[in-house]
């Protein structure tokens, strides 16, 4: 003879599918997480682009000044042309460790490059 | 075998736990980065709580943009300004007041080679120009004329000027002062775990927090190489001190195949020749700042013998020709590879 406690009801079998979907759930949002080190340009304080660094792309960024092209290639992030008068962030080069950043001070353009999550880096910032 | 409900949701009780147990982070990490006085900012906070961590943050930037306004001479109200315009001195605040005390005791121990009187020679080369050219013998003598470090002289916060044309420049310490300011700002809101860095000008708070698996350790700083970009010369670890490296490929333009850059010897006028690279590691940004500008224009030996009567202080100098230097206490600092 079963006991109550031994029996499966309808509503138990609610209880443990609600369960494992927000269990699976949980995982799936984790294993979607994205990964890949990224490039994330700020302009006056808030992120304007993202993109992946192993993805070629080149955007025209705008900034009180003009626009500030963005080249992204097999050697990293650069800016290659800019309205600013010094073009010290041409000067700047290429930018593709984490931690790396690129600045266009009269633009207002800030470029960063962000590691992806977990990965470990030799230093935490860099003195230069 | 009989269904056991007991076991079944128990079973899942505890897949969900340790999911979402996973899920869960230690401990927050914020970054963020802006342009402000003139170059750029980091700061990295750690804790628990992301709204607060936030909230320490925005007060820490807003800080950080006070005292721009009274430390930069690009701003015609600051107290900078009015003391460049003014014909003898002027009151400051009590922040500029501050940084100018440092900045003098500095002057003074390093016989001035590090000098808050440049203003009419970083104008006259004008690194801030698109243009930068060098100067003739002539300027260079009249901008040299009336500096020193007795040339400005403080009582509380009446700070008095030798002569009438003496500008006055912060450059070399004011960002340093605002970094030490935005600590002291983060720490008002509980922060125990924070870097700030102003274009290199960096103070690391507490250790760096747990973070995804990484247990807490103290603040790594890589040094770049001076001359190869991609390189680090060495790295350190540091907790609760400043950083600072100052060098002359930061800025700098080249003529007739010389490189000119923007770290001046105040005896000629014309960059420090004697190093590539100086790196401080002291208890305050604004001293560290000063230092750095300090031993780079003493060159190796005598930039460090300076670095003795700071006991808090330790240096790593890269000479003119390639050479590496150290004071004695910095391989407490080194990460050993």
């Amino acid at each position: 003879m079963k006991t109550p406690w031994q029996v499966m009801t309808g509503s138990d079998w609610l209880v443990v599918l609600f369960l494992l979907g927000v269990s699976l759930a949980g995982i799936a949002w984790v294993a979607t997480a994205p990964e890949g080190t990224q490039v994330v340009v700020t302009s006056g304080g808030k992120i304007c682009f993202t993109a992946s660094l192993d993805q070629p792309y080149s955007v025209d960024l705008d900034g009180p000044l003009g626009k500030t092209r963005l080249v992204i290639d097999d050697q990293g992030a650069r800016i290659t042309n800019s309205p600013c008068p010094r073009k010290i962030c041409i000067a700047m080069g290429v930018a593709r460790h984490t931690g790396d950043l690129l600045a266009c001070v009269p633009n207002r353009i800030l470029v960063s490059i962000d590691s992806p999550a977990g990965e470990e880096v030799p230093y935490d910032l860099l003195s230069r | 075998m009989p269904w056991n409900r007991p076991l079944i949701i128990g079973l899942l009780v505890v897949l969900l736990a340790i999911s979402w147990w996973r899920l869960l982070p230690d401990d927050q990490e914020i970054r963020r980065s802006q342009l402000l006085m003139g170059t750029v900012v980091e700061i990295v906070v750690g804790g628990e709580s992301s709204d607060k961590l936030e909230a320490a943050v925005d007060a820490a930037v807003a800080e950080m943009t006070r005292l721009d306004q009274l430390l930069s001479r690009h701003h015609q109200k600051s107290d900078l300004s009015r003391l460049s315009r003014s014909d003898t001195g002027t009151e400051v605040n009590v922040e500029t007041a501050e940084v100018i005390t440092l900045g003098l005791d500095v002057a003074q121990r390093s016989g001035g080679a590090f000098d808050l009187t440049l203003g009419r020679l970083k104008v006259l080369w004008g690194f801030d120009r698109e243009n930068p050219t060098v100067p003739d013998q002539v300027a260079l003598t009249a901008a040299l004329e009336g500096i020193g470090p007795t040339a400005l002289s403080l009582q509380g916060q009446e700070v008095n000027k030798r002569s009438l044309q003496l500008q006055v420049d912060l450059g070399g310490i004011a960002k340093g002062y605002a970094v030490d300011r935005a600590i002291a700002v983060l720490k008002e809101h509980g922060v125990t775990s924070a870097a700030v860095n102003a274009g290199g000008d960096m103070y690391l708070l507490g250790l760096h927090s747990e973070l995804q698996g990484r247990p807490e350790r103290p603040w790594r700083i890589g040094i770049q190489h001076p001359r190869h970009k991609e390189t680090l010369l060495e790295t350190v670890q540091v907790s609760d001190r400043a950083v600072v490296t100052s060098g002359d490929y930061e800025r700098f333009f080249e003529e007739d195949g010389v490189r000119y850059h923007h770290i001046f010897d105040p005896q000629t006028g014309l960059p420090a020749r004697g190093c590539q690279s100086v790196t401080i590691i002291a208890d305050s940004v604004a001293l560290a700042d000063a230092l750095a500008t300090a031993v780079f224009v003493l060159g190796p030996a005598a930039g460090l013998q300076l670095l003795t009567q700071y006991p808090t202080a330790e240096g790593l100098v890269v000479a003119a020709d390639g050479t590496l230097h150290s004071s004695s206490g910095w391989t407490n600092y080194r990460v050993t590879p």
